[in-house]
């Protein structure tokens, strides 16, 4: 017997009684003003949220936010102030020293400030390895909870991830620090 | 290794201090994962739901795994299957070995340190860098994790401070946490850059997708299998789960769970290798079958790993994480470590006050204080039980199922208030350690309740 059937036939002497798949259907939290409850979240893990306002060019936005951002990292069509495109990059190392990417969003979930962003650039370190990371996200692309979200997300090129504000961690005596491994700063723009 | 956990914790008691601020630390992040659950209305329908799905899963699990298997084969994921921890470790230093890795950066994983992974692969001649913060700190002073969501919480600043300074050659007497954790970044950075395998553990597995699903704060795992041509999957068995409408369930109560946060930083999905990269899962065994069979324990396998029980148990957060003899400790670490060995981890099951904290903390609905209750009922037929407590028991139960030999014992009991303090507070009575004990009362309340000496309260406030 190889190593999976070992495993599986002693899967099958079950020892605790019968149970149906519980149907996951429940009134999960709604909440009336979406773009509000985002940003309220988002801020409260250490990101930030920011309105265009109707007519202002993203890119004179994200140059007021991110001033000192030298290596702009995006191969969105519209972001001009972007100085390398990721994906003219051979290796994703290259990436190591953008200052800031600016991607774009799926969707964005109320409850945790979180948003949903798939494979549309050639190597997914662009999502992690900048300092500072802004991510384009539609007013109506927002939904109420995670439930809402799964019926929503899909995965493209094998990959697909949930980020709720920057890279964080306490690991030394449970003091917060923005900025671990990833973004030490995330902005989503709401368009 | 019997008696281990009330010295162990005698030890970490010693820096009263610290153990304080251990206490507090644990419950501060209780009351934020109190905070983040009465914010969510359908939170017990969630716990509830994150129960059942666990529970019919496990069930079914020989169906699910081979679904997940099948999917990800299906992705371009290669799927192993490990009996146990032997064949687990030999089977990532052949797939390491066959790349041509000398370097792993590895992120957190439990089941990596329950195989004893790093010193084998080390001995292999591999380079081993733990990238998860806590984790990298521990790796470096040479200690194992004291909690399994917030790793190093034994060590203060100023002892990560020193540790930095020695290893990483930052500046002297500096501990500021974010000047430190600015450090790690840029030391783990250059590791992440020049790494040939990236090693995660699962959250989740999705049987329907074949997603393997990683969560973290820090980004690490991210990093790691961004970067690495390479990417090595740990998972036990019992991470599988059917669909995706199923994480949505435990998504939202993982992380409210585990730190008091919405959701962690980051939820990743890998479902498919990195183009001209290569993705392998191992689906583990090491026991869990074991434990599913066993009608009495098997709820343990739905345990989440978010740590809620240790932050929210009284004896974990005054005794630390080093007290247990298994290396997760607190309740859950208590079932897992008695499923495994009872006889190396009996030592901790005393330690429970049977408060029943953990259990209506437990984002699955582990019965884990029912667990600990029926091993002590286990404990006397596995000649595991301390014999002076096997006395005391006896002693109390020829009292208790005597009324006239109770009744004139307890009329003698005033006699204790009198007796010098040295007979009364010794070595041979625990109750008197670090408290002071109550006295008896002068006549006891049946006696007193005869002769109507007890009055209602009300009447007693007229």
């Amino acid at each position: 017997m190889t190593h999976k059937d070992e495993i599986l036939a002693r899967l099958r002497r079950r020892a605790i009684p019968d149970c149906p798949m519980p149907d996951v259907c429940l009134e999960a939290i709604t909440y009336p003003d979406k773009v509000k409850q985002f940003t309220e979240t988002l801020r409260l893990v250490g990101g930030d949220a920011v309105e265009l306002t109707p007519g202002d060019d993203p890119n004179r936005l994200l140059r007021e936010l991110y001033p000192d951002a030298r290596v702009i990292a995006s191969n969105l069509p519209g972001v001009t102030i972007a100085t390398v495109n990721p994906d003219d990059l051979a290796d994703p190392r290259d990436l190591d020293g953008v200052h800031l990417a600016v991607v774009a969003g799926d969707f964005g979930v109320a409850e945790n400030g979180a948003v949903w962003i798939t494979h549309n650039t050639k190597e997914r370190a662009l999502y992690f390895i900048p300092d500072y990371l802004a991510i384009l996200l539609h007013r109506a692309d927002i939904v109420n909870n995670m439930h809402e979200a799964y019926g929503r997300a899909r995965v493209s090129a094998g990959f697909g991830v949930f980020i709720s504000g920057p890279s964080k961690t306490a690991d030394i005596e449970q003091s917060l620090v923005i900025g671990a491994h990833g973004a030490k700063g995330l902005t989503v723009i709401i368009l | 290794m019997k008696d281990n956990y009330p010295k162990a914790a005698a030890r970490f008691l010693r820096d009263a201090e610290r153990a304080k601020w251990h206490d507090d630390t644990l419950w501060m992040v209780r009351q934020k994962r109190d905070a983040n659950a009465r914010s969510i209305p359908e939170w017990e329908q969630l716990r509830h739901l994150a129960s059942q799905i666990k529970t019919h899963t496990l069930l079914r699990l020989d169906h699910y795994l081979e679904q997940f298997a099948d999917s990800a084969a299906a992705n371009g994921i290669t799927v192993h299957w490990a009996a146990d921890a032997v064949e687990h470790n030999r089977l990532v230093l052949e797939i390491l070995q066959s790349a041509g890795v000398k370097k792993l950066v590895k992120s957190k994983s439990m089941l990596a340190e329950e195989c004893h992974l790093n010193p084998y692969l080390q001995a292999a001649g591999i380079e081993v860098v733990e990238s998860d913060l806590g984790e990298r700190i521990l790796q470096l002073a040479g200690q194992p994790p004291s909690h399994i969501v917030m790793p190093a919480i034994h060590l203060t600043r100023q002892a990560v401070g020193k540790l930095f300074e020695e290893k990483l050659h930052t500046d002297p007497g500096n501990s500021d946490p974010t000047y430190l954790t600015r450090a790690a970044r840029r030391h783990l950075r250059q590791h992440f850059l020049t790494a040939d395998a990236a090693m995660t553990g699962a959250n989740f597995c999705v049987a329907d997708s074949g997603d393997v699903v990683v969560c973290t704060n820090e980004g690490n795992a991210d990093m790691g299998v961004a970067l690495a041509p390479l990417h090595v999957v740990s998972a036990g068995i019992e991470k599988v789960i059917p669909d995706a409408g199923a994480l949505a369930v435990y998504t939202r109560l993982l992380a409210r769970s585990a730190t008091g946060q919405p959701v962690t930083a980051y939820t990743t999905h890998h479902r498919a290798p990195r183009p001209g990269c290569q993705m392998h899962v191992i689906l583990v065994d090491n026991g869990r079958t074991d434990t599913l069979a066993n009608p009495e324990h098997a709820q343990t396998l739905k345990c989440l790993r978010c740590g809620a029980c240790m932050n929210t148990c009284p004896a974990y957060r005054h005794a630390g994480g080093y007290a247990y003899s298994y290396l997760i400790p607190g309740p859950i670490g208590m079932q897992l470590g008695m499923s495994r060995d009872p006889r190396a981890h009996a030592g901790d099951i005393p330690a429970c006050s049977l408060c029943y904290s953990c259990n209506d903390a437990c984002p699955a609905k582990v019965d884990l204080a029912d667990q600990t209750y029926r091993w002590r009922q286990q404990l006397d037929s596995m000649h595991l039980a301390s014999a002076p407590k096997k006395l005391i028991s006896r002693v109390l139960r020829l009292l208790f199922t005597s009324p006239k030999l109770y009744e004139n014992v307890l009329r003698l009991a005033p006699l204790v208030n009198r007796l010098p303090r040295f007979l009364v507070y010794n070595r041979l009575n625990a109750w008197g350690r670090d408290r002071e004990m109550p006295p008896f009362a002068g006549e006891s309340f049946t006696r007193a309740w005869k002769r109507g000496k007890v009055k209602a309260s009300r009447e007693k406030s007229k």
